[in-house]
């Protein structure tokens, strides 16, 4: 036994300790192969419908056209990133057991929760990477249409002989306000945050359904209550239930279903209003609630799940 | 240090929970086994006896229903204890988007390792298992071999002191499957442990220091190889181009010599093992 390979007592016998490398291996694994699976061809799909509503349609109105653009990009991007979360999500975890791809990752020294872990950030960096790059795409669109249709409207009220100095500043007003701003980076962020609390929502349920159409289906029902929580907690318990009830049921809804309204800021992004921090900061702050829980709730499920 | 047996089962049962439609399964029952640092244990047994789910039980990836089970001495249920161990599940498969030599990066740097040290590693690996031209191949299109030995060389690339085989042969191509044997052969010498499992009982045998024969999911049989294969009081005879003349001729000897002496069976001679392995899983199958 002299010449056995590793040192025996000293690496045996430690705990294994949560490791940001070995988390990150296993995240870029999975970008690596979504990658491969040539997921992101949606980012072609989505600068040509991006190209399309900026230029395609020509409404009179500056204000409508730029309104427009905003609206279905922003829409488009919120469906793309949520689509991606859900099936990429639901498609690796039952496909990593079916293949017995997770015997040899787990028969390693890989604690479940890094294994995890690794799955939903190689997952949020796809999404991530594919909106930074959408966001850049939207914002030289939304840019060179900006000035396009000022310069229009300002060529058409020299026409008129408009042009005063008031009236041009008003339209540049209008027009900057619907165009460019770091709202629509905002916008771009609170898509995230949702996609990525519905991915951790599609996480916890692959990891206790066994197929992957159950999982699919399941996480866009919750979506889609998660959308309508407000109205549910409106319509069901305010007439009958008294304060502390309807508190109770509010929250026990609220975790089960994650109240995606919180994350609704792309209506009032394309209808040009601000932002304020304190908004972001308090949607962040939720997502990363509702990540953190039912990432542990997910961990408690998969340290007990038989492989 | 140089006692603590490289794998210990203990008592092991390990039911599978039933649905509502049909009861539970009980995949292992009581079992018992101990390989020793350094040893090559075969684990035999016909399909379904609950071979593969006892190494499962090992890697930590069931949870046994009874009984434990430890590496090294480190319970299976610790991450730690996976430090020592490789591990080849049956019919493996890997991540089909990345290449041969990407696949055992992936494995290596799970394990901790990194740089040069990987680098050299990996390629080391590759050489072993023969998948040089290979390695930068996508896994999707490796043929069964390719994985299996792929597999191998994923489960060696931390240079672990136990190598936990699951039909490590499987869809192999004899010269192959000739190969994987003589790599056991090689592990043996350099001091790494092996339990491996196989339907080819002529391999086995030659590689093996001890075995146990499983059957519905208990050990019937377990010991050093060439005690459970020896029987004291017979003696075999292998002929060639023997005629039926001849062995007429023996017959008629033999039963002149009178006494204990007879003719037990006489035919194709056939492995000895194989011949254990069939004797002893029927035994079983009768009470
Ligand atoms: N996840 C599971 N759920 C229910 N039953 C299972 C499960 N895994 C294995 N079994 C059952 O346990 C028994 C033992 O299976 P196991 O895979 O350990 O057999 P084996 O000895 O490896 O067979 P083989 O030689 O065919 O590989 C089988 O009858 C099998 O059907
Ligand atoms: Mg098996």
């Amino acid at each position: 036994m002299s010449d056995a390979p590793t040192s025996p007592n000293t690496e045996a016998q430690t705990r294994v300790r949560f490791s940001p490398r070995r988390v990150w291996t296993l995240a870029m694994a999975t970008v690596t192969q979504l990658v491969r699976m040539k997921i992101l061809a949606f980012l072609v799909v989505f600068c040509l419908l991006a190209v399309g509503a900026g230029f395609a349609f020509s409404v009179i109105n500056p204000e409508q056209q730029l309104n427009l653009l905003k609206s279905v990009t922003l829409g488009s991007l919120q469906i793309f990133s949520i689509v991606i979360g859900v099936v990429s999500t639901a498609l690796l975890l039952p496909k990593d057991m079916e293949d017995r791809t997770l015997y040899t990752i787990l028969s390693k020294p890989v604690p479940r929760f890094d294994y995890l872990l690794g799955k939903l950030i190689g997952v949020l960096l796809l999404i991530g990477g594919g909106l930074i790059v959408m966001d850049a795409v939207l914002s030289l669109i939304l840019w060179l249409r900006q000035s396009m249709l000022f310069e229009d409207a300002v060529a058409r009220m020299q026409m008129e002989k408009l042009d005063s100095p008031e009236a041009v500043a008003q339209v540049r007003e209008i027009v900057a306000r619907q165009g460019l701003t770091w709202n629509l980076h905002w916008a771009v962020w609170a898509i995230f945050l949702k996609a990525t609390v519905v991915t951790t929502v599609a996480l916890l349920l692959s990891s206790i359904a066994s197929s992957t159409l159950f999982t699919i289906v399941i996480t866009f029902c919750i979506t889609i209550i998660g959308h309508g929580e407000a109205l549910i907690r409106e319509f069901f318990f305010q007439p009958n239930l008294s304060g502390m009830a309807s508190r109770a049921a509010t929250l026990v809804l609220a975790v089960i279903c994650p109240d995606l309204a919180q994350f609704d800021i792309v209506d009032s992004v394309v209808s040009g209003e601000i932002v304020p921090w304190g908004a972001v900061y308090d949607m962040t702050g939720i997502a990363a609630l509702y990540v953190t829980v039912y990432l542990f709730v997910t961990h408690l499920l998969f340290v007990e799940k038989e492989l | 240090m140089a006692d603590t047996p490289a794998v210990s089962v203990n008592h092991l049962t390990k039911v599978f929970k039933g649905t509502l439609v049909k009861g539970a399964f009980r995949a292992v029952q009581d079992l018992s086994l101990e390989v020793k640092a350094g040893e090559v244990y075969g684990l035999i047994g016909p399909n379904g006896s609950g071979k593969s789910t006892t190494m499962k039980v090992i890697l930590g990836l069931l949870k046994p229903t009874q009984g434990s089970t430890s590496i090294f001495g480190v319970p299976s249920t610790e991450v730690a204890s996976r430090h020592s161990v490789g591990f080849l599940p049956e019919n493996p498969y890997f991540y089909k988007h990345l290449t041969g030599r990407e696949t055992l990066h992936f494995y290596g740097s799970l394990c901790g390792m990194r740089g040069e040290r990987l680098k050299a590693r990996t390629d080391e690996m590759l050489a072993i298992t023969g998948l040089e031209d290979a390695a930068t191949r996508r896994v999707g299109g490796y043929s069964k071999g390719m994985l299996q030995r792929l597999g191998l060389a994923q489960a060696l690339i931390h240079e672990p002191r136990l190598l936990v085989l699951d039909e490590p042969t499987a869809g192999v191509d004899p010269a192959g499957s000739r190969k994987i044997r003589d790599l056991i052969i090689e592990f043996r010498a350099r001091g790494i442990t092996v339990l491996v499992t196989s339907h080819l009982l002529e391999q086995m045998q030659e590689v093996c220091d001890r075995v146990g024969i499983m059957a519905h999911g208990r050990m019937v049989r377990e010991g050093r190889l060439e005690d459970l294969i020896a029987v004291e009081n017979q003696t075999e005879m292998v002929l060639e181009n023997a005629s039926p003349a001849l062995l007429t001729k023996i017959n008629a000897l033999i039963q002149a010599e009178g006494g204990d002496t007879k003719l037990v069976r006489s035919g194709r001679p056939r492995t000895t093992l194989e011949r254990l392995f069939i004797e002893a899983t029927n035994e079983s199958k009768k009470p």
